[in-house]
């Protein structure tokens, strides 16, 4: 008598297959989440056994009397600003060019892509040496060409500094959104574009009404994570800058963490990792129902 | 059967005897947390003296962990909230960055083998004099002690035209003068790591305020807004910064400071004993010599590191002993300039005839104060703040005569 097999639903068997992953998911990502939103309002140095509950003082604190955090606040706006346009933009124009059949296609590819392998921290030590001020590629450059005036304290001066931070993480983030539109790309179908050029569309109106709408929802993966990346930015601030000069180059995720494992405030931490939490939901959320629903109705 | 019911209860013996093993092996075993060194003969140093304690106190077993500034911090943290602290730890002595770690009851008292070591008799009184600042105790033993002074470029000042070294503020800022008008920074300095610009405004506070007044300051028992030495420091700061440094320096960090120190671009930089080390390995020792920057006080720029034995320590008089060997005069005499020109013992001799190391000697014998750099007197929150108003004076962000009023600000809403 063959014995009988156990037979399991298909909803059975997708929750079967995905509880060690919730598991973990639940371990490791929503309790840790839950124990921050808890621990911000509280009021703990990290050494104490005991936590405080001090309800929303930490909230109030870090938007009164902390004059970091609106300056960290702003630049992770603007930061994330720029990261939503630059990077993407660039990423497209690589993608749309090195998907032409030029010689040498792969290598290219493969370069542009490099610098997203890179150890961030490795990028920032790369960048921060080529920003040296006295010994720095950009400095000699400017006054191999004669143009001393324009030489700058590249990561020095609050007015640049920002900027040229941003330039390395472009450098560092530009081929992962390259790849992206790649693969949009090759999924784009030549039929399609076969068919318009027969109906007489020219170049431009056959990306802007055939190659575009088929991109987008590459359009739409690369920039939630432009914005998510953006938003958690901090290793490059971490080695580059580590937030100076006079914290003029502060991030919220930076200060959170310069928070609670420099100074030893892990509620103010908590408090400043949940504002970014909400910003990230707030930016986050509508754009993808905004990008779905668009999509639905297309 | 029975044959496997015997390999069996063998095996388990073999197994109990093999997991008991370790565990007597750990009961003697000691673990120091401390920083990465910054040199190889510091590691050296570090593993010669516990092969020689091990080899004197058998079946004890020193485990040494090593790591960088802020992991170390964060894994103290992590140390702090279980069982798995250290038996020894390493940090610096003053009430900012150690007493952080007294005041949460990581650190145990040790006043019982300052009694039974006779301590105060081996070590430096100056050294000494943090183990006494917190309530509860001795906290701590010395580990390293360091003075900060100015070092200076010879041919740089000898083109300046300046004969001697400044004894005096007013001299210090006569030769600033001359070496601006020879075109040559009178300080380099690198801006990205808060503390080395400190340094400097540290240096101008004790000048301007003295010592009581920058003490009551730095710990926060007056109001700096009210206090005019403390806008007249910043004011003075500002013109130090913005007439005398060598610029740009806000994007470079000390170790770019130093190359542009050694490539005669400034003649000047505030840095502490282990400099001398440095100038040593770069073979220009020749070209330099120090003083210490005139502030008038007659107390000494500069901090100690300790050591610190845990109050979670499952072995703390065997922990006790390590220290002891690890800062007893033959142990310190083996090892002299490994961990600092100076050593912590007070009745180690020095040999070297080297210039610099017998100006730090005439030096560390003639103060018998110090004060400590400002992010090891300030709690850490205002730290910070302080690192920040003093850049924001640096990079002309802010009037040096708002700095003051700017900084207690901070210091009122924190309190």
């Amino acid at each position: 008598m063959r014995p009988r097999r156990m037979r399991l639903s298909v909803t059975a068997q997708g929750l079967v297959l995905l509880a060690p992953a919730l598991l973990v998911y639940c371990g490791f990502a929503v309790y840790p989440m839950l124990d921050v939103a808890l621990m911000s309002v509280m009021k703990w140095n990290g050494l104490t056994p005991t936590w405080r509950f001090v309800g929303p003082q930490n909230y109030v604190q870090a938007a009164t009397i902390d004059p970091v955090f609106w300056v960290a606040f702003g630049n992770t706006l603007i930061w994330t600003a720029m990261s939503v346009v630059v990077p993407p933009l660039i990423g497209f124009a690589l993608a749309l060019g090195l998907n032409q059949n030029l010689p040498g296609r792969g290598p290219l590819r493969a370069l542009f892509y490099l610098p997203v392998i890179i150890a961030p921290i490795a990028v920032a030590t790369i960048w921060r040496w080529m920003y040296d001020p006295f010994f720095g590629l950009f400095n000699a450059a400017l006054t191999a060409a004669g143009l001393s005036g324009l030489i700058q304290d590249w990561l020095g001066d609050r007015a640049v500094a920002l900027y040229a931070m941003f330039i390395a993480y472009v450098w560092e983030t530009v081929g992962f959104s390259m790849v992206l539109f790649l693969a949009g790309l090759q999924g784009v179908s030549r039929t399609l574009i076969e068919a318009a050029r027969i109906d007489g569309a020219g170049r431009f109106a056959t990306f802007r009404y055939v190659t575009l709408p088929a991109l987008r929802p590459s359009i739409t993966i690369v920039l939630i994570l432009s914005i998510i990346n953006s938003l958690k930015a901090f290793d490059i601030v971490y080695g580059m800058t580590q937030g100076g000069p006079a914290q003029s180059t502060q991030m919220l995720a930076m200060w959170a963490f310069t928070q609670a494992m420099q100074l030893g405030d892990f509620g103010r931490g908590a408090a400043v990792s949940m504002v970014l939490l909400v910003v990230t939901i707030a930016i986050v959320i509508p754009y993808l129902r905004w990008m779905l629903r668009r999509d639905a109705t297309a | 059967m029975q044959y496997f019911r015997s390999g069996a209860l063998a095996g388990l013996a073999l197994g109990v005897a093999v997991a008991a093993a370790p565990a007597g092996a750990r009961a003697q075993e000691i673990t120091l947390w401390t920083l990465n060194f910054a040199n190889d003969s510091a590691n050296q140093a570090f593993r010669s003296i516990i092969d020689q304690f091990q080899a004197a106190n058998p079946g004890v077993t020193v485990k040494v962990e090593n790591r960088g500034v802020d992991e170390h911090k964060s894994a103290l943290r992590v140390a702090a909230g279980s069982d798995q602290a250290p038996d020894i730890f390493f940090s610096w002595a003053g009430l900012g960055l150690g007493g952080e770690y007294i005041k949460s009851g990581l650190a145990a008292p040790m006043d019982k083998y300052y009694a039974e070591y006779k301590w105060d008799d081996e070590f430096l009184p100056a050294a000494l004099s943090f183990s006494r600042q917190y309530p509860g105790g001795r906290f701590g033993v010395p580990y390293t002690f360091h003075g900060e002074a100015v070092y200076y470029n010879k041919a740089l000042f000898a083109k300046a035209g300046i004969t001697s070294e400044p004894k005096t503020y007013a001299e210090l800022l006569a030769a600033a003068d001359r070496l601006a008008a020879a075109h040559i920074p009178a300080f380099t300095f690198g801006g990205t790591v808060n503390w080395h610009v400190m340094r400097l405004m540290d240096e101008i506070l004790e000048t301007e305020c003295g010592a009581a007044t920058h003490d009551a300051l730095t710990n926060m028992k007056v109001s700096w807004a009210t206090e005019p030495c403390a806008t007249k420091s910043f004011e003075e700061f500002h013109k130090w910064t913005s007439k005398y440094f060598l610029k740009p320096f806000m994007g470079i960090d000390q170790s770019q400071s130093f190359n542009l120190f050694l490539a005669g671009r400034a003649a000047m930089m505030v840095e502490g004993d282990w400099l001398v080390g440095q100038l040593k390995g770069a073979g220009r020792l020749a070209d330099y010599a120090l003083f210490p920057f005139p502030t008038g006080t007659q107390r000494l720029y500069g901090f100690a590191e300790y050591d610190y034995i845990s109050s979670k320590s499952k072995h703390p008089d065997i922990a006790a002993k390590f220290l002891d060997y690890l800062g007893s005069t033959p142990v310190q005499q083996a090892h002299l300039g490994d961990f600092g020109s100076i050593s912590v013992n007070r009745f180690v001799k020095y040999t070297s005839s080297e210039p610099m190391d017998l100006a730090w000697q005439r030096i560390f014998a003639e103060y018998r104060s110090t004060f400590v750099n400002g992010d090891q007197a300030f709690p850490l929150a205002v730290t910070t703040e302080y690192f920040r108003v003093i850049n924001q004076v640096a990079s002309d962000r802010l009037a040096p005569k708002d700095a003051a009023a700017e900084l207690q600000k901070f210091i009122s809403s924190a309190k």
